[in-house]
């Protein structure tokens, strides 16, 4: 059986893919791993590896046709092996089920792409045995993870045991909680400081803004799916951070200089008050402005802020700033969304491709050794959250391995509280609608 | 062969299936006076398989006594003499003919206990012929055990060895209530070794017949036989079936079919009644509403007789109902996850 060639899923919230350039012709030979094609994203381009070694046919998709996620785009035959008639692409898309991959190492990168092209074609609740069912339960096993073996896809135990053994495989390259900060050398940071306002971008619409700051080691573009999710005419500005996306590279010496510069670009930037959303440390720096700039603000939506205590994962923050290369920033991205397999190889690889310079990381390093020294969160806006008189919405994934969630604990009665279910620390991301519907009835008056 | 029955110290012997089943009422008739036989023709001509044989001149008239040509009566008579104490055996010459006498097995002998509050008991076993394979077209082949299955009040037993044939017999006139005796037609010249002298087989209880761990095959009578057949062809391919003899149509041995499902994760279901409600979609949907189904990897299949009665030309008589390739195949669908 030939291999199908997918557009992968290199973004969380992609659905799709513009397909830029093949690198291989039809009926031409390919090696495992060799650059096959290309594809833009809205964040990326980025070169996609032949899943395996043979001749390339059926090419089913043109530079510059943009497909669906999980959509097969040609066929790689086994040498010697009988080329068959084209498939059509709708019944390419119902054999999409792999054959389950042979050895550990493959089915670490192939599943979670594989995995969710065969759930979008099942289209809704995955089929799978009771036995699967139950297995998938005990060991908290999303069935949309698993791909399915049986007829139609259905999922059958050996398909869950294997993905047990595959996330067994993967355990230990999930860090432990390293002494990270110890091993760091105190050394002075090699980039230089650029000089400017943060650079802020917007979206055209009626009514009051919604003002949108990201969290650490993100950037504007991160807000993507939420955007989607909100209605379309809601005006947005959104901030990047210092350091951050299109922002110049400022050292700042602790989160009070942070919280200043993201003041005089609001200053710069708001015509008047704004519904104001923050994640992460963005969600610290939002009480941070709500506090500074109260009558400015209609509404605070905080996201999983920064800020509610001293507990945060340090070492994952720390390693997603430093790393230099996909194999180490993976396991740190892991740690974002409810469960591992939330961050396909392909994300993973798109992510440290918005991640090549060295001096970005090497800013972002040194922004985490100042604001969560020893992995500890080294300033407190718990007063700040009892001093706000705006509407504030509190909303954090159950699941959030970076900050606790029982931080929120903190917060005074008038704060609404919710807390979101199967989700991790980026629910702007793991879960884009329930967020955009939560935000929706907060901020209308 | 069989751990209810066949204890190593105890002697055994070469019978038939008929030869099991004369040899457990000669026992019965020498241990306990009370026991009689009753059937048409099962005196001198020694019943229509020749399954009482010379019983008649061994234990004379007033105990193995010839009925009229009428089923109702007969078995009217068996259920009042059984009210009385005794302990008739009543054969019917093929169990198709029962039809006639269902006033007497349902409305009377699976009553009476439950209508006259314990006061009265019967304890009388209805031995009959039943299935298909000889030829004996529609009305002499049926499958009635899921019929009478269907009543509380009845014991059901469907022997699948010669063993089995003596001990269930034996056990049913052990038992103080009605107790039908479904005897398959084909298995009646089946040869294999018994257990000498006087043992019960406990009624309600399945045999695992040979253990396996990839889907299990629970099966009844003749049956029994095509699917061990059939597992022996599987195992070639690697696929190792456990098959189960129901032996019980009512009661139905739960806990060996639970646990053999949660073992294996399949089930496949094999009975000669007709498919539809038959003694198979009980079993399965036991296995639907028990702990076992959070166990199981695939569909649950059942092979039944045709929904049709049983043809006379041989060719369709052996495809109305389930033969060894296709309890093969079903089981191999089974595991090949093909369903």
């Amino acid at each position: 059986m030939p291999v199908e060639v997918i557009m992968p899923k290199v973004d969380m919230d992609m659905a799709s893919g513009k397909l830029a350039v093949w690198h291989v012709e039809e009926g031409a030979t390919v090696k495992k791993g060799a650059a096959l094609f290309d594809i833009e994203t809205d964040k990326a381009a980025m070169e996609v590896e032949a899943p395996a070694s043979g001749r390339l046919q059926h090419i089913l998709a043109a530079p510059g046709q943009v497909i669906a996620v999980g959509a097969p785009l040609a066929f790689i035959y086994a040498e010697g092996e009988a080329v068959g008639p084209a498939p059509s692409v709708a019944s390419a898309a119902a054999t999409a089920t792999p054959e389950p991959a042979p050895a550990a190492a493959d089915a670490v990168v192939t599943t979670p792409v594989a995995a969710i092209a065969a759930v979008e074609v099942a289209n809704g609740t995955p089929r799978a045995t009771p036995v699967a069912r139950r297995l998938a339960r005990e060991a908290a096993i999303a069935l949309e993870s698993v791909i399915g073996s049986g007829p139609r896809q259905r999922i059958q135990k050996d398909d869950v045991e294997r993905e047990i053994a595959r996330r067994a495989a993967i355990k230990p390259a999930t860090p432990a909680p390293a002494p990270v900060y110890a091993a760091e050398p105190a050394a002075p940071a090699v980039w230089s400081e650029e000089s400017g306002d943060l650079h802020v971008t917007t979206r055209k619409g009626t009514g009051t803004p919604l003002l949108l700051i990201h969290g650490f080691a993100a950037d504007s573009a991160g807000w993507m799916a939420l955007e989607r999710a909100l209605p379309r005419d809601l005006p947005l500005i959104r901030i990047d951070l210092p350091g951050h996306g299109r922002s110049p590279r400022r050292r700042i010496a602790g989160f009070a200089d942070l919280a200043r510069l993201v003041v005089q670009a609001f200053d710069r930037a708001a015509e008047g008050p704004v519904h104001l959303l923050g994640h992460s440390l963005g969600g610290a720096l939002a009480l941070a402005l709500a506090d500074i700039r109260p009558r400015q603000i209609k509404t605070l939506t905080l996201l999983a802020p920064a800020g509610l205590g001293p507990e945060i994962d340090g070492a994952a923050l720390n390693g997603i700033a430093r790393a230099s290369a996909t194999e180490s920033l993976a396991p740190w991205l892991k740690r974002l969304t409810a469960r591992p397999d939330g961050i396909s190889h392909d994300f993973a690889k798109a992510a440290m491709l918005a991640r090549l310079d060295p001096d970005l990381r090497a800013v972002q390093s040194d922004m985490a050794r100042v604001l969560f020294p020893d992995g500890v969160q080294g300033f407190d806006l718990t007063a700040a959250l009892d001093r706000v008189t705006a509407p504030t919405a509190l909303i954090w994934g159950r699941d959030d391995h970076i900050l606790p969630w029982s931080q929120a604990l903190k917060a005074p009665g008038e704060v609404a509280l919710h807390l979101l279910r199967g989700v991790g620390h980026i629910p702007h991301i793991e879960d884009p609608e329930a967020l955009a519907s939560l935000i929706g009835r907060h901020l209308r008056p | 062969m069989n751990a209810q029955t066949a204890i190593p110290e105890v002697k055994t012997r070469e019978m038939s299936y008929a030869e099991a089943i004369r040899d457990a009422m000669a026992i019965a008739l020498e241990r306990d006076p009370t026991v009689i036989l009753m059937g048409e023709d099962i005196g001198v001509y020694g019943g229509a398989f020749q399954v009482t044989g010379d019983l008649v001149e061994r234990f004379g008239t007033d105990r193995v006594m010839d009925t009229p040509i009428s089923e109702l009566g007969g078995a009217g008579v068996a259920v009042g003499a059984a009210l009385t104490g005794l302990k008739p055996i009543f054969e019917f010459q093929f169990s198709d003919f029962a039809a006639l006498a269902m006033e007497q097995i349902v409305n009377q002998a699976a009553k009476m206990r439950y209508m006259l509050g314990g006061e009265a008991a019967v304890p009388l076993v209805f031995r009959m012929p039943a299935g298909s394979g000889t030829g004996a077209a529609a009305q002499h082949s049926q499958s009635f055990e899921a019929w009478f299955g269907h009543v509380p009040g009845l014991k059901v037993v469907q022997p699948s060895t010669p063993a089995d044939a003596k001990g269930l017999l034996l056990a049913a006139l052990e038992d103080p209530d009605p107790v039908i005796i479904f005897e398959h037609k084909l298995l009646y010249k089946m040869k294999a070794q018994v257990p000498e002298g006087y043992y019960t087989t406990p009624i309600g209880k399945a045999q695992i017949m040979r253990p396996g761990r990839d889907v299990t095959i629970v099966a009844s009578a003749i049956m029994v036989h095509r699917a061990l057949e059939a597992a022996e062809k599987l195992a070639k391919d690697g696929i190792d079936a456990e098959v189960i003899d129901l032996r019980s149509v009512r009661p139905i041995d739960r806990d060996t079919i639970i646990a053999s499902v949660r073992k294996t994760g399949r089930l496949l279901c094999v009975y000669e009644g007709v498919r539809t409600l038959g003694v198979g979609a009980e079993i399965s949907a036991m296995i639907a509403e028990s702990e076992a189904f959070d166990y199981l990897d695939a569909p649950i299949l059942r092979l039944g007789g045709a929904e049709a009665p049983i043809p006379y030309n041989p060719d369709l008589e052996r495809a109305a109902v389930p033969q060894a390739p296709a309890i093969e195949a079903a089981a191999r669908q089974l595991v090949r996850r093909e369903v």
